[in-house]
């Protein structure tokens, strides 16, 4: 056990600050020009990813023929604390990035990946997921979208809904039911369908936030032909990259998860100076110190508890952290909008100021727009229902039903 | 940077565990509990192997090893509920006076605690149980080339049965304060009937009391940064105390869900109660990170330690909370009956919660550390 770097790590460190110092997109470009959703790349994301690829920053883990530099574990980890600090995301698509890409390397045949893989490191191609069904939410095995196999093509059938970035994707990673006499899980194959096929409709959603504002969607796929070759991995055994595919990178993506409320709590501090109205600050409220307080010394168990199962998954053991790391995190970020906007009051009503785009990497949201996303958070990727049954089961060894 | 436990750590655990499980069964625990005495055992144990002096330097007979070790082997008592005068020797007197104390006063009074021939205690907190803020009911005055302690300290571990008290007074120059190394005989001592019989706390009394010079450990007036770190490595030991209890209250509690069938399934298969389980085991995953966390900033001496000390004991408190009552909860009539072992913990666990300071006032504190 060490808290302290080794002197090498640390070269890494600085190695990769004074590149993305020297590489970073140029803000007001930023600005101009937001990613709007989950799979927009606007020209400077695309630009960037492909310098973060070309230069071995954006995969590093990885070999150099992808685009890697072979980084060690923990390398790997002060890369994502690094990227997480920087002015741009390491990528305007990350369900192709982080979830979809490692699907394909570890799953799809060679061609497919001769296909696929570079262009999405490239940022070429921008991905959405399909999983999510208007009967398949919780319960993902049940899903129904059917795709049947007619000489050499799947037609599919179906909807998805809850599908991010589906509106500017150019491929979607598809689960769908290829054998419906089969138990649940076993007859599930994922396809990489053409967003532009015959057949496919999209409709997106507006979020609670804000009408004019959509990143998930309904995908309806009537009849849609998809050449037999687009299947990933085995027929019907498509359920592994259901687990499998959220598992990737789970040793690193909640290292996100705790940038983003650490930069809450800060947001949150900046509340604390402001005027109470009765000559004192919101900061002097005893109640608002301990609520504060309660949430800094969460947020830093958050890292912590991250930092041990990094240490697992570095010693290559299985972490049952990931489902925890989610329920707690999500549950603290709800915690904190309300711990900031309870203490605004009606001050906290005025959602008019600053950006309208819920990805403009500029802007302090509103505390009540915060407030509303925050419900988003122990919904989206599992409910925190199904990641206590999670734990329970998986973690505390406790009967399923 | 590596969270995880090295193989000699996790050795170290699992020797620990195996000797507890043998010399300190729950049913011994009981036993103090309901006769109110204290055995010898497992403070032999821990004076044959080592324990107390596991972060006591070589120099005075101890291991040498970490604060970490040291930590590691403190959340096992928790897990244990283990008895006797290991806590407050090991992580109350012993880090104060290698904090303070002059090579030889070390030599004189460290020593033998690390080696289990005698025993420490210390004695920081006021009538009020507050220990964050060193209060004047205990003074100190010189007098001549001695002192002159005058007042009482309170709610201190093993403060009726320790060999030696380590007292911390307010003195009139300097920082303000001044600690002594005292022989428990001279004082006065009150036990409390407390929550956890098996962990006693004691109110003392000096009335007017001389006390030679070198038993004033360092320089009185200028001892405050001794005691704070002192007090950073105490707090962050009682808080693993805690989460070792916490542990132990979660891993019963699972267990019965499994076996306590009605409905005709076990009630573990419920999801009203696996949903406790799982905030049980959030709560203490957190309270071990962060517990885990402020062991390593006192072993590496890292900046942060005051803060990481007090996020440990505001998480162990948080934890405890939410462990002790899901876990009578979850037990059911039988939790809320002498009998069941549960309160035993529970009991532990909340006493760890009150002293050296609540989880609240470290709270207060964390938000005062912030510039909030």
């Amino acid at each position: 056990m060490r808290l302290q770097y080794d002197a090498e790590t640390e070269a890494f460190r600085r190695e990769l600050r004074a590149w993305i110092a020297a590489n970073q997109p140029d803000v007001e470009e930023m600005r101009r020009d937001p990613s709007t959703s989950s799979a927009h790349m606007p020209l400077w994301a695309r630009e960037w990813q492909r310098r973060l690829f070309d230069a071995g920053w954006l995969v590093p883990g990885w070999p150099p023929a992808l685009g890697g530099r072979n980084a060690t574990s923990v390398q790997q980890l002060v890369y994502f604390e690094e990227m997480d600090q920087a002015v741009a995301r390491r990528s305007y698509n990350p369900q192709g990035l982080s979830i979809i890409l490692p699907s394909l390397r570890d799953f799809a045949s060679p061609e497919l990946q001769e296909r696929f893989v570079l262009p999405t490191l490239r940022a070429e191609i921008a991905w959405c997921l399909g999983m999510s069904e208007p009967g398949a939410g919780s319960d993902l095995a049940g899903l129904s979208t059917r795709a049947e196999l007619t000489d050499d093509h799947f037609v599919v059938r179906g909807q998805k809904v809850w599908t991010s970035g589906a509106h500017f994707s150019d491929w979607c990673f598809c689960f769908v039911r290829t054998d419906p006499k089969a138990r649940k899980h076993r007859g599930i194959s994922v396809l990489v369908i053409d967003m532009k096929t015959p057949g496919i409709r999209v409709r997106p959603m507006a979020e609670l936030t804000d009408k004019d504002h959509a990143d998930f969607n309904e995908v309806f796929f009537d009849d849609v032909r998809v050449p037999r070759e687009n299947l990933v991995g085995e027929l019907n055994d498509g359920w592994a990259m259901a687990t499998g595919s959220l598992a990737h990178e789970r040793g690193m993506l909640w290292i996100h998860l705790v940038t983003r409320l650490e930069g809450m709590l800060e947001s949150v501090a900046r509340v604390a100076r402001r005027p109470d109205g009765r000559g004192g600050r919101i900061g002097d409220d005893a109640r608002f110190r301990d609520g504060y307080a309660a949430f800094y010394v969460d947020v830093q168990a958050l890292r912590f508890m991250g930092y041990r199962g990094f240490a697992k998954f570095a010693r290559g053991q299985v972490s049952p952290e990931h489902s925890v790391l989610k329920l707690v995190g999500s549950e603290l970020e709800q915690g904190l909008a309300l711990l900031a906007l309870e203490a605004l009051g009606a001050e906290g009503l005025d959602v008019d100021f600053h950006s309208r785009s819920h990805y403009d990497e500029f802007a302090e949201y509103p505390w009540a727009r915060q407030y509303l996303r925050s419900f988003g958070q122990t919904i989206a990727g599992g409910t925190s229902e199904i990641q206590r049954n999670i734990v329970a089961q998986r973690v505390l060894g406790l009967p399923r039903r | 940077m590596d969270f995880e436990l090295s193989e000699e750590q996790v050795e170290l655990c699992r020797s620990v565990r195996s000797v507890l499980e043998r010399e300190c069964p729950v049913s011994l625990v009981r036993q103090i509990v309901e006769a109110g005495s204290l055995p010898d055992q497992p403070w032999r144990s821990a004076g044959e192997l080592g324990w107390a002096a596991i972060a006591v330097p070589e120099r005075l007979g101890g291991l040498g090893q970490g604060f970490q070790e040291l930590g590691l082997v403190v959340e096992e008592h928790g897990r244990a509920l283990a008895p006797g005068p290991f806590l407050a020797s090991a992580t109350q007197f012993l880090p104060l006076v290698l904090e303070a104390g002059t090579p030889e006063q070390q030599e004189r009074f460290a020593a033998p605690v690390a080696a289990g021939e005698r025993t420490g205690a210390l004695a920081v907190a006021g009538p009020s149980g507050r220990s964050l803020a060193l209060d004047d009911s205990l003074r100190a005055r010189r007098d001549g080339a001695g002192w002159i302690l005058e007042g009482s300290r309170h709610f201190v571990l093993d403060g009726d049965t320790a060999d030696e008290v380590a007292l911390a007074a307010r003195v009139e120059e300097g920082d303000g304060v001044g600690l002594f190394a005292v022989p428990r005989e001279a004082l006065k001592t009150e036990r409390i009937v407390g929550l956890d019989a098996s962990r006693p706390l004691a109110h003392l009394t000096c009335p007017a009391l001389a006390v030679g010079p070198e038993r004033a450990l360092g320089s009185p007036g200028r001892s405050a940064p001794a005691l704070a770190r002192a007090l950073e490595a105490a707090v962050v030991a009682l808080s693993l105390e805690m989460v070792g209890t916490c542990q132990r209250l979660l891993e019963l509690s699972v267990e019965h869900a499994k076996q306590r069938e009605q409905f005709d399934a076990p009630i573990g298969s419920f999801q009203a109660v696996q949903h406790k389980c799982t905030d049980m085991f959030t709560a203490v995953e957190k309270a071990r990170a962060t517990a885990w966390f402020a062991m390593m900033a006192i072993g590496e001496d890292d900046p942060r330690r005051s803060l990481a000390a007090s996020m440990a004991k505001a998480s162990a408190g948080a934890c405890q909370r939410r462990v002790a009552k899901e876990a009578i909860q979850i037990h059911g009539g039988t939790g809320f009956t002498w009998e069941c072992d549960v309160q035993l913990f529970v009991k532990r666990a909340k006493t760890g919660e009150a002293l050296l300071g609540t989880a609240a006032e470290h709270r207060a504190r964390i938000a005062r550390q912030l510039g909030l």
